[in-house]
């Protein structure tokens, strides 16, 4: 993770659930002023909620704080819609930064499965943004707008990059072909 | 942080660098040599050939004190015979080779030097000699082919037999080229990469950014699978593969 970049801080910004194995007295504030009692759940930022998983209190008890589960971006019901057509899935609505949220939960999970669908749907997807991009005016029109309303950030940097391509070549055609 | 340019060369420092390329050049008016930061440019005497920077060469074209004559690969038998080679459904998952490369020759600047001698220099695509000008290999296509393509077939097109053809055919070879990169990316994962031999320097540049993406989202996903595989494998190293099993457990342990 890179110290200076938004999206980064932009990805651990997203929420997790979280279920909290000790009463916390001192976090209620997270709570809305409630307390936290064991069991509690709530849904942290990921960058918080992965170091009230890791970190363990001391005392007699060897339990960590708080335990995280995967967040419902991530579930067994997306996941079967990815393996039947990633092309059809708005990827967005579940998580702004849902290749991201993957990595990072994939750091703490041990998911093979898991894995090999993200790796699979996002070279399904990016082949199909390789080709969007090439014809921009069909989406500006709105022709496609179901599959471009649903990339996430880090694919429409990658339909941002693949277009640039192509325009700054075209660019230069145009501009060579003037002067 | 965020860079103001994206790496590597963009398309237009691509062309830019098109320009250095050699061109035969017939002039039509006398011109002593130039003194020029690459060296003196030969001097021009009607009506024998020269090489010529493509740059100088446009310059003088434009001033209509020179015709430029086309590279051979640039003419309607060439480039259909690329454009044959390239849809052949022999070579169907080729790109047209580049030019051969050429014997080193015996005029390197620096002789003298066993590092620079010309025998250790061994030039490769961008830097090859004569790949644009009259004594260019007929069936190849350059590193620049379709930025010199494009610049003749602009500003020198009184100098081609039958330009519309041309550039019709120029224009067929770079689609059917992108389709087939385009192809390539199927097989794009997070630790393999296209085969692009023989690609020239705007189609890299157009897809640079693209790649260089997807490739970089795999791998990021990859990145826990790497790491454990790398783990087990240093591990394998320490321990000898008896134990592996053993500490295998004790990380799914620490996970869960």
């Amino acid at each position: 993770m890179a110290y200076y970049s938004p999206e980064s801080i932009l990805t651990d910004s997203q929420k997790a659930p979280c279920t909290f194995e000790l009463g916390v007295p001192g976090l209620s504030p997270l709570n809305n002023g409630s307390a936290i009692e064991k069991g509690t759940k709530l849904d942290l930022p990921l960058w918080m909620a992965e170091m009230l998983a890791v970190s363990k209190p001391a005392g007699p008890s060897s339990a960590s704080l708080a335990s995280l589960d995967m967040p419902s971006a991530l579930g067994q019901r997306v996941m079967n819609a990815l393996k039947a057509d990633p092309k059809s899935v708005d990827v967005r609505a579940q998580a702004q930064w849902f290749y991201g949220l993957g990595e990072r939960m994939l750091e703490l999970f041990e998911e093979e499965e898991m894995v090999d669908v993200l790796l699979d749907s996002f070279k399904q997807r990016a082949l199909e943004i390789a080709d969007k991009a090439q014809n921009t005016r069909n989406v500006q029109k709105g022709g496609d707008n179901d599959f471009m309303g649903g990339l996430d950030e880090a694919e429409r940097q990658l339909f941002r990059a693949a277009h640039d391509g192509s325009s700054a070549v075209r660019k230069w055609f145009d501009n060579s072909s003037r002067s | 942080m965020a860079h103001p340019l994206p790496p590597g060369l963009v398309p237009s420092e691509v062309a830019f660098l098109a320009e250095m390329e050699h061109v035969t050049v017939i002039p039509r008016q006398r011109l002593a040599g130039l003194e020029l930061l690459g060296g003196t440019t030969p001097a021009l005497n009607p009506p024998f050939p020269v090489p010529l920077p493509l740059w100088l060469a446009l310059l003088l074209k434009r001033q209509k004190r020179a015709n430029i004559s086309p590279p051979p690969w640039l003419s309607v038998d060439g480039l259909s015979h690329i454009l044959d080679f390239e849809t052949d459904e022999r070579t169907a998952d080729l790109f047209s080779p580049s030019p051969e490369l050429s014997d080193p020759t015996s005029t390197a600047p620096l002789d003298g030097d066993a590092y620079l001698a010309h025998e250790a220099l061994e030039l490769s695509p961008p830097f090859l000699k004569d790949a644009a000008t009259a004594r260019a290999q007929p069936d190849a296509l350059p590193y620049h082919w379709l930025e010199l393509g494009h610049l003749l077939l602009t500003h020198a097109a009184d100098d081609f037999e039958d330009p519309d053809t041309v550039r019709r055919l120029l224009r067929d070879l770079r689609e059917v080229r992108m389709s087939k990169l385009r192809k390539g990316f199927r097989v794009l994962g997070p630790g393999a990469g296209v085969k692009m031999n023989g690609v020239g320097g705007m189609e890299v540049a157009e897809v640079r950014g693209f790649v260089g993406g997807v490739v970089d989202g795999m791998r990021k996903i990859n990145k826990s699978r790497e790491e454990s595989r790398r783990e087990q494998e240093a591990e394998d190293r320490e321990n000898g593969l008896e134990s592996s099993s053993y500490r295998e457990d004790e990380d799914d342990d620490m996970l869960s």
